[in-house]
């Protein structure tokens, strides 16, 4: 018998209770579904995650200055550490080996004046470096230049929000905005960025967005320290080479430091990359329980089917019987009664991905859990059904096949 | 010689004890002969069906049918042999109930492995053969009993076996439609094909031409069966 006959068979055979076969299907759709659903979910999380290391800059290493208060300060101070200075960022550029670029930035919370508007924001000091290292972007103009630099210009680039506020619609480049006493003349505007609600090591979270953005010798010649003790600058961004050299030189920067700082703790290092990496392992653990949650049911689901299908064979005795009568061989009736639990798991598998991406679709819309759904993910999920077809059809497939003709034709 | 059976023995093993269904059967048939096996139920000539039929093989003793060995065939062989040469028309007519007429008569060829336009073909003469081409959509359910007797003689016909092998074709049928079912056989045995009946009831024995007996597992006898005027009258009525 040809192929294509067995599959009308089969068709046939399920075509005549379709009800009942949908019911069997509905273990298969619902496994599918939730395997679907569950990767998604898993692969939105990473996908999260990577966005916000990316954005620290996954070959960077961050030093910042750990927040003390005044004693701890004055304490520090008085054990001769000078806390992070221009100077360290550059000894760690000419030390380190694999070191490509770094950026010092000193920063101090203000408000930020445009005519009558103002804006609680944080303006950070920075050199042309910074912009290539954490690979941001403009929106309009341009960052901060090696020339607004050298001459201490009094220039700003803002962020997205804090333009947005300030200007709306209308071009911010060549206004002028106020920052404590200061007039500065807006250059560029800055790409709007994802706000994370998380805080990432000594990285405290808060909206890039309202960032001011200024020359480092301008910030150092114009803005008045608020406190005598506080350190030169309030991070150190430093971008390596090579990613799988980020321990070694963040061991070496530490070395540096400590010397410099004369062991005083008073700086901390993150590694965005190693952070990125500890969490994926833990997701990891996470991400295998939802998937074997999800396989359970896929499992379930191919129980419904066999089940079924053992009774489907025994109600369907004499319809078997009557076939091998006719001249059905053995393999006839196990492919047919192995295509109908195929055909079973493929049509679930089909709808289960329907409703998977539909559900995953709706978890991200209606929570605020970001899910992804990787086109891989839709294939191992139908694969696997397809799989349970097979693998529960198999049993009750044999079964048929093994019936005696005698009796079987005879069966009441 | 087309059926040849030398010897043959057929045990059972039910629960603890072994039942001899079959003791020792010698028999030949012949093609376009017409023969009736009778006997009581127990006598063992269901058992005789079955193997005669290929759906079972013997303990003992040889079956050839057309010179081939049956009881060394595999199950697939078996199968192909049931599919080619032997064409069941049962008491219950055993129809797919899903399918209708056509669908039905196409099943043996569909293992037979036809390619759909010419099996298609092959069953409409088929059901033309037993005057039911006009019922060809109709489902077993919406025929009479007659009807879905003759869309079994349809199916059984329609591989153009070497035997049509009938086992109480009229049990289950009132005695008027139970003669046309035998006027039917009459004309299909004219025709050339080889018919073995296999019945209880001596009336239905009386439209072949050779009667076996069977009692306890063995043949009581086997004659040539010369049939009464009242048979012939009946046929001849019926074909109208």
């Amino acid at each position: 018998m040809h192929f294509e006959e067995i599959v009308r068979v089969a068709l046939h055979a399920l075509m005549d209770h379709k009800f009942r076969s949908f019911l069997t299907m509905l273990g298969i759709i619902f496994g599918v579904a939730s395997v679907i659903a569950m990767l998604s979910i898993g692969e939105g999380a990473k996908r999260e995650a990577i966005a916000k290391y990316q954005d620290l800059g996954v070959n960077n290493i961050i030093v910042r200055e750990k927040k003390l208060s005044n004693a701890e300060l004055e304490e520090v101070r008085a054990r001769f550490s000078p806390g992070l200075s221009i100077n360290d960022a550059r000894v760690i550029k000419e030390i380190v080996p694999e070191v490509a670029q770094v950026a010092p930035q000193a920063e101090k919370e203000s408000e930020v004046k445009m005519g009558d508007m103002s804006a609680k924001s944080t303006v950070i000091g920075i050199t042309p470096a910074f912009i290539e290292i954490l690979n941001y972007e403009t929106e309009e103009g341009s960052f901060i230049t090696a020339d607004h630099y050298n001459n201490s210009l009094k220039v700003c680039v803002l962020g997205a929000g804090l333009a947005n506020s300030f200007f709306s619609n209308q071009s911010a480049l060549g206004k002028m905005v106020k920052v404590d006493d200061q007039w500065l003349e807006v250059v560029g505007v800055m790409k709007s960025k994802a706000v994370f609600t998380e805080t990432v090591g000594e990285l405290a979270s808060r909206d890039l967005n309202n960032d001011v953005y200024l020359p480092l010798t301008t910030f150092n010649k114009r803005f008045a320290k608020e406190n005598l003790l506080e350190s030169e600058i309030k991070q150190i961004t430093v971008r390596v080479n090579r990613s799988d050299k980020l321990m070694e030189s963040a061991a070496l920067i530490r070395s540096i430091l400590d010397r410099h700082h004369f062991n005083n703790q008073d700086y901390s290092i993150v590694i965005p990359f190693e952070l990125l990496k500890q969490e994926e392992k833990e997701r990891q653990i996470y991400n295998i329980l939802l998937g074997a949650i999800a396989a359970i049911s896929l499992i379930v689901g191919g129980i419904g089917i066999m089940n079924i299908m053992l009774a489907s064979v025994m109600e369907r005795t004499r319809e078997i019987g009557i076939r091998r009568a006719v001249g059905a061989r053995k393999k006839d009736i196990m492919s047919q009664f192995v295509v109908e639990a195929v055909a079973i798991s493929i049509t679930g598998g089909l709808i289960g991905v329907v409703l998977g991406v539909v559900l995953s679709f709706s978890i991200s819309l209606f929570t605020d859990v970001t899910t992804y759904i990787r086109v891989y993910s839709i294939f191992i999920a139908f694969f696997f059904s397809v799989l349970v077809g097979i693998s529960f059809g198999y049993l009750p497939a044999k079964n048929a096949a093994n019936l005696e003709p005698i009796e079987s034709i005879r069966y009441e | 010689m087309l059926i040849e059976i030398k010897n043959l023995v057929k045990n059972y093993v039910m629960g603890d004890i072994q039942v001899q269904a079959l003791r020792d059967i010698n028999l030949t048939i012949d093609r376009n002969e017409y023969v009736a096996i009778m006997g009581p139920s127990g006598s063992g000539k269901s058992t005789l069906m079955n193997i005669l039929g290929c759906l079972d093989t013997p303990t003992e003793g040889q079956y050839l049918f057309d010179n081939v060995d049956v009881s060394t065939l595999s199950d697939d062989e078996l199968s192909a042999m049931r599919n080619r040469e032997i064409g069941f028309i049962f008491q219950n007519f055993n129809l797919l109930p899903k399918m209708n007429s056509l669908q039905n008569v196409e099943l043996p060829l569909m293992y037979a492995g036809i390619p759909k336009a010419m099996r298609r073909e092959r069953a409409i003469e088929a059901l033309e053969r037993v005057g039911l081409a006009d019922r060809m959509d109709h489902k077993p359910t919406e025929l009479s009993g007659g009807q879905r007797q003759r869309v079994a003689v349809a199916r059984a016909l329609v591989t153009k076996p070497g035997i049509l092998l009938a086992d109480e074709p009229t049990g289950a049928l009132d005695s008027k439609t139970g003669v046309e079912i035998m006027a039917l056989f009459d004309e299909l045995h004219r025709e050339g094909n080889t018919l073995i009946l296999i019945t209880h009831e001596r009336e239905i024995a009386e439209y072949s031409r050779r009667i076996i007996q069977i009692r306890d597992g063995l043949i009581f006898s086997d004659e040539e069966n010369i049939r009464s005027d009242d048979v012939e009258e009946k046929i001849y009525k019926t074909r109208g």
